[in-house]
């Protein structure tokens, strides 16, 4: 059935849709769109909160939260408090990540241990991926570094924005992301 | 020459080619659109130190190798159309990656569309001491190559000289060692290669909040992230080219151009995207696909 004829007889009824609310980038709907991008498997780094592993970007089954950083960004250095502080708030609900693409390891950009020494000197306390090849950026970077990416379990950006952000503004943009993701609780 | 004279005279040299440039329309003087498969780029280019739309690319042979050979313009005109990238494994700011990217997507669409031996990848490193055989290959594997398709070639001069002669100075792909990161800021480092407005370099640096993508890094604020890396050695030389004495190898890096050439099969640029990762249509993965595809089956 076509989304338009679904949503009519929907409201007709007086169904309350998605807690009541469409959601503002589209129609909640428990299928992938099919627009949505493949996800993007990283190497992730054994750091202060993080393991080393890999991670898979986006979650399909809740929303996902990346913070998209560089250690020679200092900008990114003052975002690390207001993520600290989101982390605490929302973590548990989200996968919760922060990306960077530079080139890490020996004889490299930096190693490993400068980019731990440099989580841990920041109070990081969640995972850390290696976008290496530049991909998770290439599709998410919102205009500059840092920039905090809320994506739901569809897939889809439900809010980003680029510059240091306060705890507040991280949270809202993150419980956007929660609330359009199936299963959610209104 | 003393490394910041040497970047102010870029800066100078390029604007002086700028104030030659107005022509009648917007292509480049002395290009000859008559020899290219695409029209002039939107975005004028002026005339920056590398060839544009319309101009040949000069002739070049170096070694890949991983592939154990050599490669050489010879090779591809009057066969097949390139495209070229420049870059150096130590790229602190995934600006490298990201150019490597729009190779790597070329090189999927190709194999998908069928035209994979209609068309070569190559991508230049400028950093060949550090970036050794070895290195290619792993930095290869992690950027996600496909080295068996055969249409890709990394391309490394043998010296840090013949880099600079071939890529620096014959293709006019403009970088700037840099020993000390903390010496960058925003007017020395910058290496404005045109009128144009997009021929940013990036710097590799840093700025006061939230900066730009644009390449990155245009501002002029000194590192404090970097301090780690710092050799503790002094910095009173800054000539760039030859002393590695007193310095971790480890720890230079580069200011250069973000550039990806579309040579055509006749040997004449089609496209020399400038900036080329910045968030602009004009060099999006989208539309170097595009290009490509219309250039290969021409």
């Amino acid at each position: 059935m076509r989304r338009r004829e679904l949503l009519a007889g929907l409201a007709g009824a007086g169904t309350v849709v998605a807690g009541g609310a469409i959601a503002v980038y589209g129609i909640p709907s428990t299928e992938e769109p099919e627009d949505a991008p493949d996800p993007i498997t990283i190497e992730t780094v054994d750091a202060p909160g993080s393991d080393a592993g890999e991670v898979t970007i986006p979650a399909s089954d809740r929303a996902t939260f990346i913070d998209i950083f560089g250690t020679w960004c200092p900008p990114c250095v003052e975002q690390m408090p207001a993520l600290g502080e989101a982390y605490e708030r929302v973590g548990d609900d989200v996968l919760f990540v922060s990306i960077t693409n530079e080139s890490v390891g020996d004889g490299r950009a930096i190693t490993e241990d400068e980019l731990v020494d440099w989580w841990a000197e920041n109070d990081g306390n969640w995972t850390i991926g290696l976008d290496r090849r530049a991909e998770l950026t290439e599709r998410y970077l919102a205009g500059g570094y840092p920039s905090a990416v809320a994506i739901d379990a569809t897939g889809t950006v439900q809010w980003s924005d680029s510059g240091v952000k306060t705890a507040d503004e991280l949270v809202a943009g993150i419980e956007q992301a929660i609330e359009a993701s199936p299963g959610a609780d209104s | 020459m003393e490394r910041r004279t040497y970047l102010r005279s870029l800066g100078v040299g390029s604007l002086a080619g700028i104030a030659g440039c107005l022509g009648d329309d917007l292509s480049p003087l002395g290009s000859d659109d008559s020899q290219t498969i695409l029209d002039p780029p939107a975005e004028p280019r002026g005339d920056p130190s590398h060839p544009v739309h319309g101009e040949a690319f000069p002739s070049f042979s170096l070694q890949d190798p991983l592939a154990g050979e050599t490669v050489s313009l010879d090779d591809f005109v009057g066969e097949k159309p390139f495209l070229m990238t420049y870059f150096f494994t130590a790229c602190p700011d995934g600006a490298c990656p990201a150019l490597l990217l729009r190779l790597r997507r070329v090189q999927e669409d190709a194999a998908e569309r069928g035209y994979e031996d209609d068309i070569a990848l190559l991508a230049a490193t400028f950093d060949p001491e550090r970036d050794t055989p070895d290195v290619l290959e792993q930095y290869a594997a992690e950027q996600g190559v496909d080295l068996d398709a055969g249409n890709w070639n990394f391309l490394r001069p043998e010296t840090d000289e013949e880099a600079r002669d071939v890529i620096n100075d014959e293709f006019g792909m403009r970088y700037e060692r840099v020993d000390d990161p903390d010496d960058l800021d925003g007017d020395d480092a910058s290496l404005d290669g045109g009128e144009g407005g997009h021929e940013d370099s990036t710097d590799h640096n840093d700025s006061d909040d939230g900066h730009d993508s644009d390449d990155g890094h245009d501002s002029d604020d000194s590192d404090d992230g970097h301090d780690d890396h710092d050799s503790d050695d002094d910095h009173d030389d800054h000539d760039s080219d030859d002393d590695h004495d007193d310095h971790d190898h480890g720890e230079y890096t580069f200011s250069h151009f973000n550039l990806v050439m579309l040579v055509n099969r006749d040997g004449i640029v089609e496209r020399a995207y400038p900036s080329a990762v910045s968030d602009r249509d004009a060099v999006s993965i989208d539309t170097i696909v595009e290009d490509t595809r219309t250039v290969v089956t021409d």
